[in-house]
């Protein structure tokens, strides 16, 4: 396989990384179970005509895939690929509430055709001038994961050099309120920073968008290399995991003391956190442990800014206090993140993110 | 060295039938699925007219063997239903379909659910049969849904792309395939008619209140539809170490985007040529060798121009025949590209050609005429068949017949 | 009482520049005679989709076919004549 490299990325998350002079060096606190993006001024991305029109969910999505492309040095990219776990949440509220209060009379189209799960990838190919491959994935907890493989596929076969891949996902109260129902979120008041150390089931609504240009070529501001995704759906028991890592680990000649820093996308919820803690202990024991969820709540996209901080760990060599897991021993120097994310324990993935080598 | 992907088997239900042969009758008969709306409830009733399955959710719950407790949304029943045919029609054993991939495509998801029971699911105090729709609004429930019923866990996906989302479900597993990730898969998709769906192409003013006419000078907009539509895709070592043979090779495709307009095709038909082109390109064949093709023609004045134009610059004149089948379906959406590659088989299997029903009169800018009467024998070796949606998407699909 | 074209077409301006959306445009600036739709405004069809709600919600005016539509908006005057004649009260 091909060697896929990470050579911009543009992150809008509940907290400050749309500039990226900073590194999660401030923090944002939530009271409420309820984390929403960090906004940047959007004017500084987006032409104010074009704005006056998008959605929260749109504007957002599109600056971060601006921020991102300017990072990559990249114009037009070869191809747009998006994912998101539900959608464009707000307008399809809004668009269903004057369906059902004004007995469908008088409803607004800009509802409507906002609410499209594939708006985002029609928006930004329309925006940047990309005439080329234009996908959305859908699928969940895998809608990010999917969208990689889409892209590195792409990139294999040599029908685009630059792709833009890119997540997004929002908050919303009919979502939370039938998440709830469920016992997917916390029943308690919660402050997002002590969310690891709460002992009940359920973690926090989140949202965010993460956008990377994954190249074929490396280039000097690449970030990180990408070596690949493996995405394992509702695995029957522990072991069923704990082997697919190993397999997957060894199918990239890794052992796995080669990993350096592990990242753990746990979500604070002790009734679904088990398995992604058992490999810390068996499998992960010897590399230095990063956690993220308490930043970004979770939601089903959420792999996204795990990979955005492996990449940014190993670009920078340095882990943000914030989200090292103590006490740790950092090592020397950094080549090698292993992320582990979850979704509501349905959807299990894994990604490899390798340093990239300065010769190039 | 990529492999070659061969269509095994497919299932379908649509307005026009509730499984693929029952759709083949009602092609050659020209019997369209447009009528009024009878199971959907809806103030709009009485003047947006559509191609609905005629079935209650209870009916398709028989149809599909599972109860209506279980909280399957209208999207994953008539998906199931069509996903069960199109197994038995590959006649995959249990063990060959956990180990499939499957990729389905919608854009409604569960939103008729929620549409039916927003507000008692808003509220934590309520109980009741609706909450076995909890958490079934978003695309990617039904694709769980059917990976759990069937134990495909290999590699499950869900793609939306408004309406040409089925045609890159399909695109998707053959690259998947042809990458080596799976050897088989299964893809299509899947949509049932909401509310928000009929109002929201109501919004946007493309719909005709009368029988749509693609292609025709006079078309007036689409009718909606609804259904669901899969193949099965296998590679051609697998077909080899099995013995069995394809209906058809998915020899060419090609994803592109036009980025001329939120929800309108670039009016010279960019998009739908390149994509077209791209797909010729890839299978090594040329224009003269593609004998029939399955348009998008929704019937609304900018596809239609479009694709028209788009049909004529890279075929000439006289382009192959061509016909819209949205007249007999109505658009169903994130389905149309699964029922329309369905509609290919059959057309390559029984060597038929089905027709685009109310054309009259040419369009005046382009002048091509799609063809209108049911054709037998007609010869069929290469077919596209083309799908674009909102967002400036065009897809095309090649292929071959398998001798 | 039916307001004339010339009281109409301030008050179309500043209902169509709030539904639209368009931050800092000042009413002056919208010429009733120009071409509402295209390249000099850099309003689209989604725009006029959205106008055509204004023109329910506002004046009960209901057109549900995007030709006749197309016809009524060529600009804003062309507007304003169609409310004068078919605005309910």
């Amino acid at each position: 396989m091909n060697d896929f490299y990470i050579n911009g990325a543009g992150v809008i998350s509940p907290q400050k990384t749309y500039d990226d002079q900073t590194f999660l060096s401030e923090i944002t606190e939530y009271a409420d179970n309820v984390l929403t993006c960090v906004l940047p001024n959007f004017k500084d991305y987006i032409h104010p005509f074009q704005l006056r029109r998008l959605s929260r969910m749109l504007r957002i999505g599109l600056a971060a895939a601006v921020i991102c492309l300017r990072q990559a040095q990249v114009q037009t990219p070869d191809a747009i690929i998006t994912s998101t776990g539900s959608g464009f949440q707000d307008d399809t509220a809004k668009f269903l509430s004057e369906i059902l209060t004004q007995d469908e009379q008088q409803l607004t189209p800009t509802f409507f055709m906002q609410s499209t799960y594939n708006a985002m990838a029609g928006l930004i190919a329309l925006s940047v001038r990309c005439r080329g491959y234009n996908n959305t994935h859908v699928g969940r907890g895998f809608a990010f994961e999917s969208a990689l493989d889409d892209a590195m596929m792409l990139l294999h076969e040599r029908n685009a050099q630059n792709v833009l891949v890119g997540s997004f996902d929002e908050v919303s109260p009919v979502q939370y309120n039938q998440y709830a129902r469920m016992g997917y979120f916390k029943k308690e008041s919660v402050c997002n920073l002590d969310l690891f150390d709460t002992q009940t089931s359920g973690t926090l609504q989140g949202e965010g968008t993460a956008f990377f240009v994954l190249s074929s070529a490396p280039e000097p501001h690449t970030l990180c290399r990408l070596r690949n995704v493996r995405m394992v759906y509702k695995p029957t028991d522990y072991r069923e995991l704990a082997n697919a890592l190993d397999d997957y680990l060894s199918q990239n000649q890794l052992e796995h003391a080669d990993i350096d820093v592990f990242i753990n996308g746990i979500s604070g919820d002790n009734a679904r956190d088990h398995w992604n803690m058992a490999i810390r202990q068996d499998r992960m024991k010897s590399a230095t442990e990063v956690r993220f969820k308490h930043l970004t709540g979770e939601y089903a996209t959420a792999s996204s800014f795990a990979l955005w901080l492996g990449a940014m760990i190993l670009k920078t060599q340095q882990i943000p206090d914030a989200v090292l897991v103590k006490p740790a021993v950092l090592p020397a120097t950094m080549n090698t993140v292993l992320i582990c994310n979850h979704f509501l324990s349905r959807n299990y993935s894994f990604m490899l993110l390798e340093r990239a080598t300065t010769s190039c | 060295m990529s492999r070659r992907v061969f269509i095994t088997g497919y299932g379908v239900i649509s307005a026009i039938g509730r499984n693929a042969a029952e759709n083949y009758q009602s092609l050659i008969q020209k019997k369209s699925g447009f009528g009024r709306l009878d199971v959907l409830t809806t103030v709009h009733r009485d003047t947006i007219f559509a191609c609905e399955v005629k079935q209650t959710d209870h009916n398709l719950c028989d149809m599909a063997g599972v109860s209506i407790s279980e909280g399957y949304t209208r999207t994953a029943l008539l998906a199931l239903i069509a996903l069960r045919e199109a197994i038995g029609s590959a006649s995959l054993t249990e063990n060959d379909v956990s180990d499939c991939g499957f990729i389905s495509a919608t854009t409604a998801g569960g939103i008729r659910e929620l549409e039916t029971h927003y507000d008692d699911l808003q509220n934590p105090q309520k109980t009741g049969d609706f909450l076995a729709y909890l958490d079934t609004a978003d695309p990617g429930e039904h694709t769980e849904r059917l990976a759990d019923l069937f134990q495909m866990r290999r590699y499950i996906g869900t793609v939306s792309t408004a309406c040409s989302s089925s045609t890159n479900a399909i695109m998707l597993g053959a690259r998947l395939i042809a990458n080596r990730v799976v050897d088989r898969i299964i893809c299509g998709g899947s949509e049932a008619l909401s509310k928000v769906t009929i109002n929201g192409f109501n919004t946007l003013m493309i719909l005709d209140k009368g029988h749509c006419r693609p292609f025709d000078e006079n078309r007036n907009g689409l009718n909606l539809g609804e259904g669901a539509a899969y193949l099965v895709l296998e590679s051609d070592e697998i077909l080899k170490q099995s013995r069995r043979s394809g209906i058809a090779e998915l020899r060419g495709y090609a994803n592109v985007n036009d980025a001329f307009h939120q929800t309108a095709s670039s009016p010279d038909g960019a998009g739908a040529y390149t994509a077209m082109e791209q797909a010729l390109a890839m299978s090594g064949l040329g224009v003269a060798d593609i004998d029939y093709i399955n348009a998008h023609g929704t019937g609304t004045g900018n596809n239609d121009l479009a694709e028209g134009l788009a049909i004529k610059t890279l075929f000439g004149h006289q382009p192959p025949p061509f016909s819209s089948t949205k007249p007999y379906t109505g658009h169903t959406t994130s389905a149309a590209g699964g029922v329309e590659a369905v509609f290919c088989m059959m057309a390559l299997q029984h060597d038929t050609l089905f027709p685009n029903l109310n054309f009259m009169e040419p369009m005046k800018e382009v002048g091509i005429k799609p063809v209108t009467e049911v054709r037998q024998q007609a010869g069929l070796k290469n077919i596209l068949s083309n799908s674009f949606g909102f967002g400036g998407g065009a897809t095309t699909l090649l292929f071959s017949k398998c001798l | 009482m039916t307001p004339t074209i010339e009281e109409l077409i301030p008050q179309l301006k500043a209902q169509i520049i709030d539904c639209l959306n368009i931050e800092g445009m000042d009413p002056q600036e919208l010429d009733a005679d120009m071409p509402l739709f295209g390249d000099v405004t850099g309003l689209d069809s989604i725009d006029a989709l959205e106008l055509v709600l204004l023109l329910d919600k506002q004046y009960g005016i209901k057109i549900t076919d995007s030709k006749k539509a197309r016809k009524i908006m060529v600009n804003i005057r062309t507007i304003a004549e169609y409310i004068q004649e078919n605005a309910k009260p």
